[in-house]
């Protein structure tokens, strides 16, 4: 063999070894992908009910969540097979899955009369209805008799269930935050002193006495409504015989998986979709929709857009347009680089200490001492979440916006200032639109990143549960100061730190997926936004 | 402009918040007040309004502790006046113990009422009625100490009842609930008291009596339920002139009478029993120790000398944190203020107060990234552990575990990155279509795209479990994707010429996808024979027994793993960027020298475009250092500090994460996550500065070529 021919060959190798590199990374990237969006969207699909006759007499109800060999550790069973049911009914057994060994189920059914009832309360229920109840008297009895009469007592109910909220959420939402003012004037008026404050604080407790009636009121009519929410009861059996009752006001959805057919369990896994991107979060987070965590994502990757598009332009222009090139501006390209590079937990110290502490708190103190030793801004919120994230996106806006400025023919400039234009005119009138589709790149960008970004703002603002949203009907309607609920957030709280984390990780991977859906997509539109830009003025400069 | 400021400012304001870590106290020396008579102990209120003094003369006396006015006075003995030839305070300020020239000791209780007039607050203090203590048929003599259960309000004390005999009192409080009638009962034990005994001292839970006798001679012997007859002894090198015991009554300070300072406590060094070990040495003052006094709030003490030199310091971090005097000449009793924040002098001439600020005594940089020997340990320690549920809790805040944690996931991190990143990015701009490529390159920054705390959500729940259920495959698909790849690279080459050159430069890495696809599945499948066959059957075991190392579900190798993911793009990027800006004619002008891609590739694109991939290096690692929701999920986050890849491991990033919500704004924690905020900032500026100015002379340099 010649020393050519074994070079040649070397180098085919190492050539193959690099592809291999690369396959690699491809592989891993659509894995990843394939993965999340796999068990993202099975997250919805409603799978056949099984009703497993063990051997040794007993009943299970539930589904089948997958099958794994027995690890090494439980010595006795190794080199069989297990599947892990879902059996529900937290309120019965306790748990929500338990695992089944393959030697142990005689027989695995799938009858059509089993039911899931989905409940607000308690996760889901696995079982066959036996009667429906109202105030105590049977109303029908036996599987389909009460099958047939569900829905009529659902609708009743599912009605009572919506004026409760509205009442709860909109009259008593209401009174409850005209008392909160009340009591913020009457501290107002004692700070204020004796003298000073007397007329209004004497107005300040006439008026607390009043909503204190009218809350009372509206309190006992809350009461009364519930008791009748309650009133009409499911009668349930449970798989090994135990009977439950279940009020029908507490049922979110009742099914018959195994009677289902194809087009009907597609409508149920949209129902379920838009149930989860629209409702808001049941059992700790672990069960219902997302919306709040939706809304807090989308309004605090506004507000940081709000602050970042001003100052990223500013500053590109300023490089770009203004400053001689010299050491000085090559120094701002390198800090503005390393701010990029800086990890975003340091901002997120940096926005506890600078923004949630030291401004936050002065404001607390100068306009709302009332309030205090509950801090108003001095906390974690919205506003301060928004412009650390700000902070940790302006580069991201500011190399984007330099760059789309830069791909600005210069013939476009020249022309316009050979009509007579200024400088600013120039670039007011003439660059900054033509830069416009590179300057939305980089903050479409800067979202994609806001959006992802966890660590910071669980410093600055987020919270597992918000117990309202940052915008409501009250005045001032957009309250900056509320803590949030966020998408990344809501993967790491309920993925690791609720209760049920085994019962709760589909649901998260249906919010990674949604997640991993929206930064895609806004990725890709930056891709195709940057490509038109680059073709377009290749044309221009011509 | 703005951004630098905004840089710099960010810089600036984090310095600010952790500066006052390494600030030494804040002292100033108020005027003294005169006072008349001779104080023997002292106590003050918790706010330094008032202070009681036990004088000679045998009266207790109430002062403002700023005026020096006499607020009340009461004579310390119920039987009549008598003079007072000794006398101490409690720690925790709540009473006073006199011995009087009868031989009496006498606890006088001291409790403090605050309440608010006018706005403005208002302590009054409460002398009680002494308790006595005495022995028949003797009296008892110097020395003595005395403490009160803070479970059971029980008293006990401990004093010399002649030369040989050392006697123990415990009395017993008892209060029947239906008549309110409080029967006291006594217990006593004595023992033999070693010769020339000059210091005794209880500890807070009343187990041990600790003493210090003649020859540098530190005794402790067990005092519950009754003195024990044979004390532990241990030698110090020096004649002992003080004694106290820090806040949680574990660690002795011990002043010698040649002006030395050491702290001591039970410790097994080197696997021995455990005994009393010389832990660290203070630098000594000029003259005897003749007070030590501890803090309540810290692992903190006084030390006041025979010239009246005061000097303030803290264990744990073994910082001298202010030494002085206040005033001239000896200094008769000494106390410090419940919170730490002031020191009471009374001399001949009077009493001085001493203002302290001293916020954040318990950390210097020695203790953050020096082993330190905490109270406890058998040797010192690298140890962090912010936190605990008792008051006395000696806070250790040892930044090294968390620096070597992050340097570990760091490693494992490139370990992956590095060649998979590098040479993907070769492969991609030297040997594919550029058809291919602008189909590639988006994909790979959708991959740098993804949110970390997806990631870390897939690594921790995902894939931790599998990779801890079948581990051998890993090892399996480390050894056979090269072959893999080889193969697959033989058999393309044996297609038919005709069907390659339809086919875009490059398209073999599609190939090699697959059939690394198909050899993951194979490999995951192969794990459990592999597992029998090499690992007897448990892998996990046999690491344990094997090898000795133990086996976390969410370890090193995950974290490198997810974390990889997030940094191979990054890599790829830049150094991609760096091989495509390859000059034309440098690629061109080897080729034409019969140099095949290969060789052109490895000796004139590589060696050129090498600081564009350092560069990328530096940023993936600048990535790698500061990611924060990879870690923190992905790991158990237990601070140890060790190098095995089957452990977890807490970095600096998901430190703060984990810790700044719990910690109080301007404390020692919030101060001390700072400063990790300040070595992350730094580190991940500097890489990515150097990082920054290699690109820029790289790509003048290919200007020029």
């Amino acid at each position: 063999m010649t020393r050519r021919s074994r070079t040649d060959r070397a180098g085919k190798v190492f050539t193959w070894l690099c592809g291999g590199a690369l396959a690699l990374n491809l592989l891993m990237a659509i894995g990843l992908l394939a993965l999340i969006a796999r068990h993202g969207m099975a997250y919805f699909w409603q799978s056949p009910i099984a009703e497993l006759t063990m051997r040794d007499g007993t009943a299970l109800i539930g589904e089948v969540h997958g099958w794994e060999e027995v690890p090494a550790d439980v010595a006795a069973w190794v080199g069989e097979r297990r599947m892990r049911l879902k059996i529900g009914n937290r309120d019965l057994y306790g748990l929500d899955f338990r695992w089944v060994r393959e030697s142990e189920v005689d027989a695995v059914d799938h009858p059509e009369d089993l039911v899931l009832l989905e409940r607000f309360e308690w996760g889901n229920f696995y079982g066959r209805v036996s009667a429906l109840r109202r105030a105590g008297t049977e109303i029908a009895a036996g599987g389909n008799a009460t099958w047939a009469s569900l829905p009529a007592s659902y609708e009743r109910k599912s009605a009572q269930r919506e004026e409760i909220e509205s009442l709860a959420s909109g009259e008593i939402g209401r009174v409850n935050y005209e008392m909160e003012k009340i009591r913020l004037a009457e501290r107002r008026a004692e700070l204020r002193g004796h003298e000073a404050g007397a007329a209004e604080l004497a107005a300040a407790i006439r008026a607390a006495a009043e909503m204190g009636a009218r809350y009372e009121v509206l309190a006992s009519q809350l009461v009364g409504m519930r008791e009748q929410l309650k009133n009409e009861t499911l009668l349930m059996t449970a798989a090994d015989g135990q009977q439950k009752e279940i009020a029908v006001g507490d049922i979110v959805r009742y099914l018959r998986p195994n009677a289902m057919g194809w087009w009907s369990s597609t409508v149920l896994y949209f129902s379920r979709v838009w149930e989860f991107v629209s409702g808001t979060p049941r059992e700790s987070n672990t069960e219902g929709g997302i919306f709040p965590a939706i809304f807090g994502t989308v309004m605090m990757v506004f507000l940081m857009s709000f602050a970042v598009a001003p100052f990223g332009v500013l500053a590109a222009l300023y490089l770009r347009e203004y400053a001689k090139d010299g050491p000085l501006v090559r120094a701002v390209r390198i800090a503005v680089n390393n701010l990029a590079g800086v990890p975003s937990i340091v901002f997120g110290v940096f926005g506890l200490g600078f923004f949630v502490y030291l401004i936050g708190g002065t404001i607390d103190q100068m306009f709302y001492p009332e309030s205090l030793p509950t801090p108003t801004f001095g906390t974690g919120g919205m506003l301060w979440a928004s412009l650390t994230l700000a902070l940790l996106t302006v580069p991201v806006v500011i190399v984007a916006a330099e760059e789309g400025l830069a791909a600005v023919p210069r013939i476009v400039r020249e022309g316009s200032l050979a009509l007579g234009a200024t400088k600013f005119e120039t670039i007011w009138r003439v660059v900054l639109p033509a830069a416009g589709p590179g300057i939305l790149t980089g903050m479409i960008l800067a979202m994609a990143r806001a959006a992802g970004e966890v660590a910071p703002l669980m410093i600055v603002g987020m919270v597992k549960l918000a117990p309202s949203l940052p915008i409501d009907g009250n005045f001032p309607y957009v309250h900056l100061e509320r803590k949030f609920m966020h998408l990344g957030f809501h993967v790491y709280d309920v993925g690791f730190q609720s209760p049920n984390v085994e019962a709760a990780q589909p649901l998260v991977f249906a919010t990674a997926l949604l997640l991993v859906g929206v930064v895609i997509a806004m990725n890709l539109v930056a891709v195709v936004v940057r490509n038109r830009v680059r073709r377009a003025y290749a044309t221009m400069a011509v | 402009m703005g951004i630098i400021a905004s840089i710099l400012a960010i810089l600036l304001f984090i310095v600010v918040e952790v500066w006052p870590l390494v600030h030494g106290a804040d002292v100033s020396v108020l005027p003294a007040v005169p006072v008349d008579e001779t104080a023997l102990a002292l106590s003050l209120d918790p706010y330094r309004s008032l202070v009681v003094s036990l004088d000679r003369d045998g009266f207790t006396r109430v002062r403002n502790l700023h005026t020096g006015d006499l607020i009340s006075s009461q004579p310390v003995s119920p039987g009549g006046v008598v003079e007072v030839i000794g006398g101490q305070s409690d720690p925790d300020g709540r009473f006073l113990t006199a011995l009087d020239s009868s031989g009496k000791i006498e606890l006088i209780p001291v409790s403090w009422k605050v309440g608010f007039a006018d706005q403005q607050r208002v302590v009054a203090a409460q002398v009680g009625a002494a308790s006595v203590f005495d022995q028949p048929q003797a009296r008892l003599r110097a020395p003595f100490t005395a403490r009160i259960s803070s479970e059971d309000e029980s008293q006990t004390v401990a004093a010399m009842a002649d030369e040989e005999t050392i006697v123990l009192f415990r009395r017993a409080r008892e209060v029947n609930e239906f008549t309110g009638e409080a029967t006291e009962s006594d217990t006593r034990s004595t023992t033999a008291s070693p010769p020339g005994l000059e210091k005794l001292l209880l500890d807070d839970e009343l187990k041990n009596l600790y003493g210090a006798g003649a020859g540098g001679r530190l005794y402790r012997w067990r005092a519950m339920p009754r003195l024990s007859a044979e004390p532990e002894v241990a030698a110090v090198d020096g004649e002992i002139s003080a004694l106290t015991l820090l806040l949680g009554g574990r660690a002795l300070v011990v002043g010698l009478r040649d002006g030395g300072l050491q702290v001591w406590f039970r410790a097994a060094v080197a696997g021995g029993e455990e005994k009393l070990t010389l832990v660290r040495k203070f630098p000594p003052h000029a003259t005897a120790i003749r007070h030590l006094v501890s803090s309540r709030r810290d692992k903190g003490f006084v030390a006041v000398d025979e010239e009246g030199q005061v000097g303030l310091y803290h264990s744990t971090s073994e910082r001298v944190l202010w030494r002085g005097s206040a005033g001239d000449g000896a200094v008769d009793a000494v106390a410090f203020a419940p919170k730490a924040d002031g020191i009471m002098l009374a001399r001949a001439d009077g009493l001085s107060l001493i203002d302290v600020r001293n916020p954040h005594p318990d950390v210097s940089l020695w203790s953050l990234f020096a082993p330190v020997w905490y109270e406890g340990y058998d040797r010192p320690e690298y140890v962090w552990q912010s936190s605990s549920g008792t008051d006395d809790f000696e806070p250790k805040y040892s930044l090294t575990p968390l620096l070597i944690g992050t340097l570990k996931g760091t490693f494992y991190t490139l370990l992956l990155a590095i060649p998979l990143g590098v040479f993907a990015a070769m492969y991609v701009s030297q040997f594919m279509h550029p058809s291919l490529r602008n189909v590639i390159k988006p994909t790979v920054e959708i991959m740098a795209a993804l949110p970390s705390v997806v990631l870390g959500f897939l690594a921790g729940l995902w894939l931790a479990p599998r990779v801890e259920a079948a581990f051998p495959a890993l090892i399996l698909m480390v050894l056979t994707f090269p072959l893999v790849v080889l193969g697959t690279g033989v058999l393309w080459e044996r297609l038919p010429i005709a069907w390659r050159i339809r086919m875009p430069a490059g398209s073999e890495a599609l190939a090699f996808a697959c059939s690394l696809a198909l050899a993951t599945a194979a490999c995951w499948s192969l794990s459990g024979a592999l597992e029998a066959v090499a690992f007897g059957g448990n892998f996990r075991a046999w690491l344990g027994t094997a090898v000795g190392l133990e086996y976390d579900q969410r370890n090193a190798i995950v974290v490198g793993m997810a974390m990889g993911f997030a940094v191979i793009p990054i890599i790829f990027a830049i150094s991609e960027d760096a091989f495509s800006n390859v000059p034309r004619n440098l690629i061109s002008g080897s080729l034409a020298l019969g140099a095949n891609r290969w060789q052109t590739v490895s000796r004139v694109v590589l060696p050129t475009a090498s600081p564009g991939i350092f560069s990328a290096i530096m940023i993936g690692f600048g990535r790698a250092v500061g990611e924060t929701m990879i870690v923190l999920m992905a790991t158990g986050n237990t601070p140890i500090q060790d190098w095995n890849p089957f452990n977890g491991f807490r970095t600096l990033s998901a430190n703060i994460a984990v810790e700044i919500p719990e910690a109080p704004q301007f404390g020692t924690l919030y101060r001390v996550l700072f400063l990790a905020a300040l070595l992350l900032f730094v580190v991940t500026f500097a890489v990515n500065t150097a990082a920054e100015i290699v690109r820029q002379r790289l790509r003048e340099r290919y200007a020029r070529l």
